[in-house]
């Protein structure tokens, strides 16, 4: 763990701080005051974003330090989404989560600038990445909200219940999942001739898009009927894909055609 | 008049019904009229296509320990075989029982386009060809690898079960080369664990610190070569040389010594005991490119320059640049695949995709049949 105390680094910082700030205004239910700094947070992350696109000269997708930066940035858009299309709330979760996911690329992450390898010199690579980092950030909500159900509390500013909330958050999400792992395939089969490679990153994306399967299949078939059960299966989903995102790339259990993505 | 409305009638009677599921067997999911099968049987093929991807799931966390070869291997076996085609004939039963997936679009879409997914991939797969190959007596290349040196050509392909076997055309590499990104990456590490990174621009000056005094980038090479001029010995580019990259430093100490200092990308060498600063140099490679001919009886039939993520279709067969000779960069690997049921397994992308965005964007979320379903 170390402080980056570069332009990059304290873009990130500023960020956790307005983010931070706005969490602890909503918390004291100054919704309306609250959104001034996580709105100014989205600013100060996008431009750490272009920032490091800039620096980099390709979209900052390749590595976990910039995903990371770049979920930091998707979180207060799909804040609003939800809130304004999908009328799910749970603003404040949505705050700390844009907190959580930028702890590790302001402190952990090596941000050290990488050439992109030949392999992710694709029209695919922004889009497919991208694709997955919307999906995550959704799926996030989902089990955040579904944690809420279980707990048996529910977001103030929710018009729906934690279980419906959640059920909405997950049919947002897991198109994008779908798509997301169409669009690796097909870079597979462009890259190297193999639309499927049974790379353990590949296999952990199948299993995180296979739970929220079986999530959608379990309430098709009982609806309400269970909604603790149906929380558990988000929550587990979520678990999949931080073993998907993380523990694949960092750990040297899993070496693959994704080790690059460190 | 009065059909207008009886249908009105029917059509919002319908969707009261719809709100009423519950998860008993009046459930939505088991509900319409398909074709008349008995709601226990009805139940059964959803619990099994629940168990079914909950198995699956379970055996993709599996292969995700074992390593691709292995997991490859495993989910090619004869029992994962079976599994694979139970999954099939359960998605097929689940469509033509449960009148839902025919009813709603989306979800018929989904299910579709998983079976076509499966489809593809068992066509596809090892044993689809071999049964393929013995039904209608052919002898199809899946895939396999060739390696081409320079200016040759080269017709068989080392197939995945180490079966030699012949292209009907020849392909030629007209030349093969790998580039890199500019300028390369000088590192000077002290022996104290002290790490400074240089870009190897030449004319870049950088102090390293007040100690150890400052580097000076004076040339870079491809293939630098030693020559001997008076007596003094003076680095050259060779361009008749073999490939031997390189970068010319001047090392500048605080009393204001000058040392040159040439560091290889290949040969880090080894300091002397009495050296504090220990110097490498390396590039990143941007891509490596195989220029390609097809020819067949002296006639060029097609050329093209591939490199990853752009491969040369010829003739049904498909050439990926796969590897390379990392050492002399004298030859290319290329993949050679057919793609046998790669089509189908598109389309099956297609519709899961439509489908899912159909259903659960355009139904549930924008729709506003949240709770209905």
């Amino acid at each position: 763990m170390a402080l980056k105390l570069t332009i990059q680094g304290l873009l990130i910082y500023a960020t956790i701080a307005a983010y931070l700030l706005a969490f602890i205004i909503t918390l004291l239910r100054r919704h309306k005051l609250g959104t001034a700094p996580y709105f100014l947070g989205f600013l100060i992350a996008c431009s750490a974003v272009g920032f490091r696109w800039y620096d980099v000269r390709h979209i900052p997708l390749q590595n976990l330090f910039e995903v990371f930066l770049v979920l930091g940035a998707l979180v207060f858009p799909i804040s609003i989404f939800c809130n304004r299309v999908l009328r799910i709330g749970g603003i404040a979760a949505d705050m700390l989560i844009g907190v959580i996911v930028l702890f590790p690329a302001g402190f952990i992450f090596n941000a050290e600038p990488q050439q992109l390898p030949p392999a992710l010199q694709s029209w695919l690579f922004g889009p497919h990445v991208f694709v997955y980092m919307l999906s995550y950030v959704i799926m996030a909500k989902a089990a955040v909200l579904a944690g809420l159900q279980l707990s048996g509390g529910s977001a103030k500013d929710n018009l729906l219940s934690p279980e419906e909330a959640t059920y909405r958050m997950v049919c947002a999400g897991f198109p994008l999942l779908t798509l997301g792992l169409i669009l690796g395939s097909v870079w597979g089969q462009i890259a190297w001739g193999d639309w499927w490679g049974w790379d353990p990153k590949e296999l952990w994306s199948l299993a995180s898009w296979l739970v929220y399967v079986g999530y959608l299949h379990f309430r098709y078939m009982f609806g309400k009927k269970h909604p603790r059960l149906n929380s558990a299966w988000v929550i587990t989903g979520l678990i999949v894909i931080i073993i998907t995102l993380l523990w694949v790339n960092l750990s040297r259990l899993f070496p693959g055609l994704h080790s690059y993505a460190m | 008049m009065r059909i207008v409305t009886l249908s009105f009638t029917i059509v919002r009677t319908m969707e009261q019904a719809e709100k009423i599921g519950t998860g008993s067997t009046e459930d939505p999911i088991y509900r319409g009229s398909g074709v008349p099968v008995p709601v226990f049987s009805k139940r059964l093929i959803s619990w099994a296509n629940l168990v079914m991807t909950l198995f699956l799931t379970a055996f993709s966390i599996y292969g995700a320990f074992i390593g691709a070869d292995k997991a490859q291997a495993f989910f090619n076996s004869i029992p994962l075989s079976v599994y694979w085609l139970i999954f099939t004939a359960l998605f097929i039963a689940a469509i033509s029982v449960l009148p839902r997936l025919l009813q709603i679009r989306g979800l018929f879409l989904v299910h579709v386009g998983c079976v076509l997914i499966l489809a593809g991939a068992m066509l596809g797969s090892r044993a689809g060809m071999k049964i393929g190959d013995k039904l209608f007596k052919t002898d199809t290349l899946r895939s396999g690898q060739m390696a081409i040196y320079e200016k040759q050509t080269a017709k068989a392909v080392l197939t995945e079960d180490a079966v030699q076997k012949e292209l009907p055309f020849d392909v030629k590499l007209v030349d093969f080369r790998l580039e890199y990104y500019d300028p390369g990456q000088i590192t000077i590490q002290t022996r104290q664990g002290e790490s400074f990174k240089i870009p190897a621009k030449p004319g870049l000056k950088y102090l390293l610190n007040a100690n150890l005094g400052s580097v000076e980038v004076v040339k870079t090479f491809k293939r630098l070569r030693m020559i001997s001029a008076n007596g003094k010995m003076t680095a050259i580019e060779d361009p008749n040389g073999g490939s031997n990259p390189a970068v010319e430093l001047l090392l500048i100490s605080p009393e204001g010594k000058i040392t040159t200092k040439y560091v290889f990308e290949r040969f880090s060498g080894h300091p002397a005991p009495n050296e504090n600063l220990i110097f490498s140099y390396r590039r990143t490679i941007s891509d490596f490119i195989s220029d390609l001919e097809v020819v067949k009886d002296g006639k060029v039939l097609a050329k093209k320059s591939i490199e990853v993520n752009k491969p040369l279709h010829f003739g049904g067969y498909i050439f990926y640049q796969q590897s390379y000779d990392n050492i002399g960069g004298r030859f290319s690997v290329l993949r050679v695949t057919t793609d046998r049921g790669i089509g189908i397994v598109y389309l099956g992308y297609i519709l899961l995709c439509a489908g899912v965005f159909w259903h659960l964007w355009f139904r549930h979320i924008f729709g506003d049949r949240l709770i209905e379903d």
